[in-house]
This record gives structure tokens, sequence and C-alpha cells, in this order.
């Protein structure tokens, strides 16, 4: 079997993400107008699970481990912050609208660029200054964080459930219920403290 | 449409200066491109490397202070067109995915060499070359799929296959047997002299590339694959160099050095489906057609001889980039044992090369071969994109939990 659904830890889990966000990109660029809005919803979907795990997950560790981790992640929060202003202006627009492919390709490459200085100045040092067993513990955590948001409501993809910030503020609560049922005292207050 | 570079009208030489503004090109999309406007990318780059390192060499020995100051003046010019054609390169795309394109540029440019090659002692060494950089391709995508989660068919989308080709771990030679004989430039076609040099200049940009960028990664088996394959890169730059006569002068050099620019510029724009990075081609050839008259002017002062003794009236055909997945299939079911000794090849392992093995491998597994164990181990098989059917070899067919 040749899948992609092996990872070893939650560094590897992420970058998977921005895989599988890359290549939604150009599903959603290159679709028919007739399935454009289900494959984008299935793109902010995955954006929003992603952005749970960066900032309930993530950023907390970088926080906590990584020389300098309030700073590195200062400039990710705000660009993450631009993502979702820009995806709520094309949820507003819809698939349709004439402007739509522009800003949707401004999109992907902004969040390009934001998961390519995430891997380069984040995720190596996490894999440094982080014992391999959380990392390990906490990509479980996460893959069943996000089975959980899947199914509980469901996010019926096909017909846009709920808008843009609301499911993102959703992810966000369940990654961060998850984790802090992991995480031990000690790391739980600062890996939850600065949300 | 013939075409003779020595009967066009370059850019004067002083008008070729760009300042920041025109120096800052706008990068290729990392994702929309297509695969062979970033291989012509990557081939540009090196030939410009090329040029800039041949100028100095040159000028580290050229003792005529006012021939020293006119390549200073060219190579300043060379060396703005080198970082204009690799600023094209997108900054979204991780080394690993540039490193997988330079792959597919050694095979698809070096397979189309060695089809065109009239010579068949140079079609050899092209042949021999190409199915080794075919297995590079085929361990860094397997690489990348453990580090980056994603399969190499998006980059190379479809248009070259990866699948194994002469197994990495017999690349490493007794660096005697990588020396081949030289082609005779008294009696050697330009198209012959033209190949040798623009495989030779993309192999030693792969060499640089990849010594460099290799210690940048964390992952041990990505900075151990990338050594082991760095050292065989040196091994090709050394193939690749050694069929260059070393008995042509330096002006000869500098003549040829220029034509071939122009002849690749000219050809790339004939295909270039980015209209961008046309225009940059467009703009390259008109500027090579200029220091192309000034390296001739020099070969006519120095060498006293006419550059009708050396070129050709026109250009050759266009150097294309295009699948040769049939062409390949037939040279992995050829060719695949071959190996060398002296100038020539065998088929079987002899002494000289079982004695380097022996001391480079010391009874362990080489990172070519760890990288697939541990693409196995991670995924139950190792990484392909065969798009023509199974492999022609058929002991490096796919099994599950076997070796390549």
């Amino acid at each position: 079997v040749t899948d992609t659904t092996v990872e070893r830890d939650v560094v590897d889990l992420l970058v998977q993400q921005h895989t599988q966000i890359r290549d939604l990109f150009t599903e959603v660029e290159s679709s028919a107008a007739a399935t454009r809005t289900s494959s984008f919803h299935r793109l902010v979907w995955l954006l929003a699970v992603h952005d749970a795990a960066d900032e309930k997950v993530v950023h907390p560790l970088t926080r906590l481990h990584v020389h300098g981790g309030d700073y590195i992640v200062a400039d990710l929060l705000a660009e993450e912050r631009r993502t979702r202003q820009t995806l709520v202006a094309l949820e507003e627009m819809g698939t349709d609208a004439p402007e739509f492919p522009r800003l949707l390709n401004e999109l992907r490459t902004t969040v390009l660029e934001h998961a390519n200085r995430e891997e380069a100045y984040e995720f190596r040092y996490l894999r440094r200054d982080v014992p391999a067993g959380e990392l390990r513990a906490l990509s479980a955590v996460l893959k069943t964080a996000e089975a959980v948001a899947h199914t509980h409501p469901d996010p019926a993809v096909e017909a846009a459930p709920e808008n843009t910030l609301a499911l993102f503020d959703r992810t966000k609560e369940l990654a961060r219920k998850a984790v802090g049922d992991v995480l031990d005292p000690g790391t739980r207050s600062s890996a939850t403290g600065k949300d | 449409m013939t075409f003779n570079p020595l009967e066009q009208t370059g850019i004067p030489l002083d008008e070729q200066l760009r300042n920041w503004r025109e120096l800052d090109v706008l990068p290729v999309d990392p994702d929309l491109s297509d695969p062979y406007t970033l291989c012509r990318i990557i081939t540009m780059n090196g030939i410009e490397v090329e040029s800039i390192m041949f100028s100095h060499n040159f000028a580290r020995v050229c003792q005529d202070q006012d021939v020293t100051r006119k390549l200073a003046e060219i190579r300043y010019i060379e060396q703005q067109q080198q970082k204009v054609v690799n600023w094209l390169l997108p900054g979204q795309a991780s080394p690993l995915e540039t490193t997988i394109f330079y792959e597919q540029v050694a095979v698809d440019l070096t397979a189309w060499i060695a089809r065109m090659e009239p010579d068949p002692y140079l079609k050899q060494a092209y042949e021999f070359g190409v199915l080794e950089d075919f297995d590079h391709l085929y361990r860094y995508s397997n690489l990348y799929e453990m580090v980056q989660h994603r399969k190499a068919e998006k980059l190379v989308q479809g248009l070259t296959e990866v699948m194994p080709g002469r197994p990495t771990k017999y690349h490493h030679r007794h660096p005697v047997d990588n020396v081949r004989d030289p082609y005779d430039r008294t009696s050697t076609v330009p198209l012959s002299k033209m190949h040798a040099l623009t495989v030779m200049s993309a192999e030693q940009q792969t060499m640089n590339f990849y010594m460099n960028v290799g210690p940048q990664y964390m992952e041990p088996i990505a900075r151990q694959l990338y050594q082991e394959i760095a050292m065989i890169e040196e091994e090709h730059v050394t193939h690749y160099e050694s069929l260059v006569d070393p008995g042509e002068t330096w002006w000869e050099r500098l003549v040829l050095h220029e034509y071939n620019e122009v002849y690749l510029y000219h050809s790339f724009m004939q295909h270039e489906s980015d209209p961008k990075v046309k225009a940059i081609w467009e703009l390259h050839l008109n500027m090579e057609i200029e220091q192309l008259r000034i390296a001739v002017e020099l070969f006519r002062a120095h060498d006293e001889r006419d550059p009708d003794e050396l070129l050709p009236p026109e250009l050759p055909a266009p150097v294309t980039f295009e699948p040769n997945k049939e062409y390949l299939r037939h040279l992995l079911d050829t060719q695949i044992d071959l190996t060398t000794l002296g100038a020539g090849y065998v088929t079987e392992a002899h002494e000289r090369f079982e004695q380097l093995q022996d001391k480079v491998m010391a009874g362990e597994v080489p990172p070519s071969e760890w990288v697939i164990d541990q693409h196995r181990a991670q995924f139950g098989t190792d990484y392909r994109s065969e798009t023509d059917g199974p492999h022609p070899v058929s002991e490096l067919r796919q099994q599950s939990g076997s070796k390549a």
C-alpha cells in the first residue's frame, strides 16, 4: 500500500497536512465550477484543522521549548490571522465571484510561504528541543481530535455547515481539550495558557 | 528556419548591464508551472555558472591585461545572467524539490543528447551516465515522500518515470575508470562539442548544488543520501569533462562556450510555454550574440584562425525537453549491468571496481539502499511512478519487502 497516512510524530503529521493543503489548492483552482464549492469547503476544513493544531499545540510548544519562541510564534500568528481574513473574504464572495480565482491564488501563495516558514523556523527546532516521545504522543492526540471534529457535529463538508470563523473556533476548542488531557500539568499550563 | 548567430546583431555590451529592478525577476509558480520550464531554468543556470567559472580560470592564466579586462567585462554580464536565471526558481520550493528537478534535467537532457549524438563513443558515454541519474531520481523521490509526505509525480507530472536505474551503490568506481578518451578537436563536429559542454556543465552544477545543500538537512538519511550522490556527481563531472579535447586553445574554448550559450537560449526560446521566462531567454540570446561576436574577435586575433573552421554555418536543431520514456526503458533493458574499465565499458565487476567498493562500503549498507529500506519500513513498499508499465528488468520489478 502506498498511502500518505504514515506519520511518526506531530511534525510529520503537520508536514503531511501542508502537502495536502498545497495539493488541495491546485485542485480547487483547476476544478470545474460545479465541483469548486465542495473542494473549496474541504480546503477550508483542512485549513481549520491545521490552524487549530498550530495554535493549540505547536505554537505553545515552541514558546515553551525553543529559544526566541515568543517572537517566532508572533510572526506566524500574524500570518495565520491574515489567512483567516482572506478565507472569510473568499467565503463571503462565493466560488462563482469573478474575483475568486485571483484572491484564491493570492491565498495559495501566502499559505505556501507560511508553511515553508513554519517548517524552516519552527518545526526543525521542535524536533531538536522537544523530547521525541512528547512529539509522538501529541500526534496521536491530534489525530483523535481531528476525528472527533469530523464527526461531531457532522461537518457535512459538501454543504458548508458553518461559517469559517465558527469552524476555526470549534476545531481549536477540540484541539485544546484533547491536548489538555495529555500534556503533564507543567506543560499544560504553558501549552494552553497563552492562547 | 536557419539561424547563423554570426550574421546577427546583438545588444552592445555596454547596454547589457542591469539595475536592481531589472535583476529582481518574478519567480515561476512552484505548483502551476510546466516541469520542463523548471528544467530549462536549471539547465541555463548550470550553463551560466560554467561560463563564469571558465572565464575566471581563463583570467587566472591570461597574461594579456587587455584580454583579462575584456573577460572581466563579459563575465560581469554573465554573472548577472546567472542571477536572473537562477532567481526564477520559486522560494516556496524546498531544496529537495529542486533536487528532484535537477535529476529530471539530468535524465531528460542527457537522454535527448544521447539520442542526437552522432559519435558512437560519445553517445555511449551519455547512455551510460543517464541510467545513473535515472536511479538518483528514484532514490531522492523516496526520500521526498518520507520527509515531505508528497509524491514526486506531483513534481515531474508523469513526463519522466520514477523507478530504479543502475543501482546507485554500483556508481562508486575507481577514479581512474571515470576518465574517458577525449574527442579529437580537429575531426569532431561542432554539435558533439556542444553536447559535451552542455552535459558537463549540468553535472557540474548538480555536484555543486548537492555538496552545498546536503548538510542543510537535519534528517540523518537525507544528509547521508546527499553525501553519497554528491560523490557520484563528481564522478560524472570527471566522466564528461574528460570527453572534451584538452588540446583546444583557450580562445577556441571561449568561442565554443559562447556559441553553446547562444545555441541553448535559442533552443529554449522555441519551446518555452511561460511567456515571462521566454522573454528572458530572448533577451539573453540577444546578449549572447554580442558576447559571441567579441569571443570570435579574440579568437581571430590570437589564434589567427577563421571561426568557420570551428563553428557550423547555422545553429543545429534545438535542444528539446521532452519525455524519453521508451528510450530509457530500452537502455534499462540493455545497459543496466555496465561499469567502466579504463576508458571503456564492461559488464563484469572487475578487481579494481571491487576493491574500491569494499573500501567505501566497509561492510555497511550505503545510504542509497538505506533510503529504500526505510521507505519500505514506513510505507510497505518503495515509491515509484511507472507510467508505461512494469520495470523492463524483471529483477527490478516492484515487490513488497524485497530489495530494489
